[in-house]
């Protein structure tokens, strides 16, 4: 386990180091004046280098890089150029509304991915296996954007379901009626390969010995199912889910911007498109950190899972 | 959407010559087959065959709906768009454009994937760091490569092509490396270098053409994924600029008129779905034909 977590690091430091670089690059590269961005109209001359002294900008590149870091580790990440706000600040407002959609999407889809997959894996080669099989290719194969837009165009045009923006908090009515419609949406990446993944899994264990013991035994077929081949087969599912957070975050950036929903997706294409430098930064920064931490999430869960690889 | 083979198969090597005549004898990868290839010939004779300068605007007869719905005869087969462009034209312009797009990253990035698999698989000393390249490679959302890319390089053709092709190399690595790994492992292969043949014939010669039909599967499953990702960062802006012409950036164009004029956006979307189902459908087929472990 302590391995396994340690290896994840090893292999997800490279990816922090590249974004840093990114955003420290972003904010080299901003056209502005961050000095004059902060000191506003009314700012003197003296003002500009005092402020530029504060910031450390008339330090040689290297200097301002290990700054950069320092304030990184200390949580800063700038003000952004165009509300002049701290980028943290407006960063973290969007972090729950995402967070909230990502849950909102996984709750229901991973579930009625790993019931189809089961089913299929269990009526192997016949009319339901086939069924799951084409709407898993379909599934895979769809366009996100166009699921949400077949959505707004005949629930949301037609006023059964609010599909513009968050209005509230989940468990509140409004809330959770505005966040239906983007969740379908979201989480419609995850169902195909999510049921495909499944249906490998449990086809696998289906035909292992300890199966064929439990059916000698005579155990129900439910009880098999259930208790024998699916939970044999979370080890590759949850490695396979695993793998398409990815696909959930391209997802995510794509939903929150059909749905106007306020998450960090849709800042960082906003902050990209205005040309505000520390706002995509943060909001890039933010984004991979998120990406890293349920990645660790994930290999924590495989301890819960398959105690084997608690005991080595 | 994940074409990423994550559990390898122990990949059979398939001589090239061999993967025509089980082609052949399959029906409906033969269907598939033949499906992409029209696609890919309606993209490549776009200029050729659109009825319409895909680029004249024309306000006068802005939002014509497809001929199905209008009673004004049919000299907008799929009707105009916002702007009065003829949407059959732009279609083909803009599959044209996607498959471009698409291919040409598919290309490079598994192109650079199936070197350096071959190479880790080869040379035993070069497979640590390959792999952990891979590893890195494979932790790295392409959805953020392509907004750091876009922040960066500013939005536009070229940061779209170097993220789709950086995305298409780790899962490469991974299959050429196993596909390969078999082949260095074969009697041939030891004989060619008692013979005396040097590395990079070895590999040339005998290698990669061995691994060679695994890596047209892969790569087939691969180009289904990439033209969803490539779609899905235009639609959010990070593509081509406007007005080129390209379905993830028509499909974002129409959203604004979804309840009124539906068959802006639905017509690009729909295609893109057609296209990548048509693809994932031919990659499936490939591999159900070449995997042993479903054979059996």
């Amino acid at each position: 386990m302590a391995k396994h977590l340690l290896n994840r690091l090893l292999v997800s430091f490279p990816v922090l180091l590249g974004v840093i670089l990114v955003g420290f690059v972003l904010i080299q590269i901003a056209p502005a004046d961050p000095a004059a961005v902060i000191g506003g109209a009314s700012a003197t001359q003296a003002d500009l280098v005092m402020i530029r002294e504060q910031l450390g900008l008339d330090r040689p590149l290297w200097y301002q890089f290990a700054l950069y870091l320092w304030r990184l580790l200390h949580l800063d990440l700038g003000r952004s150029m165009i509300s002049n706000q701290y980028v943290l600040d407006e960063i973290m407002t969007t972090v729950g509304p995402t967070v909230e959609l990502m849950f909102a999407s996984v709750i229901w889809s991973v579930p009625l991915a790993i019931f189809l997959g089961t089913v299929a894996a269990y009526r192997r080669g016949k009319l339901v296996d086939r069924l799951v099989m084409v709407l898993s290719v379909c599934g895979v194969s769809l366009p996100v954007f166009w699921v949400g837009m077949l959505l707004i165009q005949y629930i949301g045009g037609w006023g059964w379901l609010p599909y513009l923006g968050r209005s509230g908090p989940l468990w509140s009515v409004d809330g959770f009626l505005g966040i239906i419609l983007p969740a379908i949406t979201l989480g419609s990446v995850l169902v195909g390969p999510g049921a495909r993944i499944t249906r490998t899994a449990v086809i696998e264990t289906l035909s292992s010995d300890y199966v064929r013991t439990a059916r000698a035994k005579g155990a129900g077929e439910l009880r098999i199912l259930v208790r024998h081949a699916l939970r044999n087969a979370w080890m590759p599912i949850v490695t396979l889910v695993g793998l398409q957070i990815g696909n959930l975050l391209g997802g995510a950036v794509v939903t929150e911007q059909i749905f106007s929903w306020p998450g960090v997706g849709r800042m960082a294409v906003g902050a990209i498109f205005s040309g505000d430098f520390p706002l995509a930064q943060g909001a890039i920064l933010i984004t991979a950190v998120g990406f890293l931490l349920i990645n660790v999430l994930i290999d924590i869960l495989y301890v819960y899972i398959d105690p084997r690889s608690h005991r080595q | 959407m994940s074409a990423l083979p994550t559990s390898l198969p122990v990949m059979a090597p398939v001589p090239a010559q061999g993967l025509w005549h089980r082609i052949r004898s399959d029906r409906l990868l033969m269907m598939w087959l033949v499906l992409a290839i029209v696609i890919v010939l309606l993209a490549l004779l776009a200029p050729w065959i659109a009825p319409h300068d895909p680029y004249a605007t024309a306000m006068r007869v802005s939002r014509k709906p497809p001929m199905w719905m209008s009673d004004e005869g049919v000299t907008y087969w799929l009707g105009t768009d916002v702007q009065g462009r003829d949407m059959l034209s732009r279609v083909l312009y803009g599959l044209r454009a996607t498959l471009m797009i698409s291919l040409l990253a598919v290309f490079v990035g598994s192109g650079l994937g199936a070197i350096m698999g071959v190479l880790a698989a080869y040379y035993g000393k070069a497979r640590g760091p390959i792999m952990r390249v891979a590893d890195i490679l494979l932790s790295f959302p392409a959805i953020l490569f392509g907004l750091s890319l876009s922040a960066l390089m500013g939005p536009g053709l070229g940061s779209l092509i170097i993220a789709l092709s950086v995305s298409a190399i780790p899962g490469m690595i991974r299959v050429s490396y196993s596909a390969a790994l078999g082949v260095t492992k074969l009697d041939y292969m030891e004989a060619g270098r008692s013979i005396g043949f040097s590395d990079a014939y070895l590999i040339a010669r005998y290698l990669l053409p061995n691994c060679s039909s695994m890596l047209l599967i892969y790569t087939t499953l691969q180009l289904g994924h990439t033209i969803l990702l490539a779609s899905l960062l235009s639609f959010l802006g990070l593509g081509p600029l406007p007005p080129f012409a390209e379905l993830g950036s028509m499909a974002a164009d129409g959203r604004k008129f979804l309840e009124v004029f539906p068959h802006i956006s639905t017509i690009p979307t729909l295609t893109i779905f057609v296209v990548v189902l048509v693809i994932n459908l031919l990659g499936d087929s490939l591999r159900d034909a070449f995997d042993p472990r479903l054979r059996k």
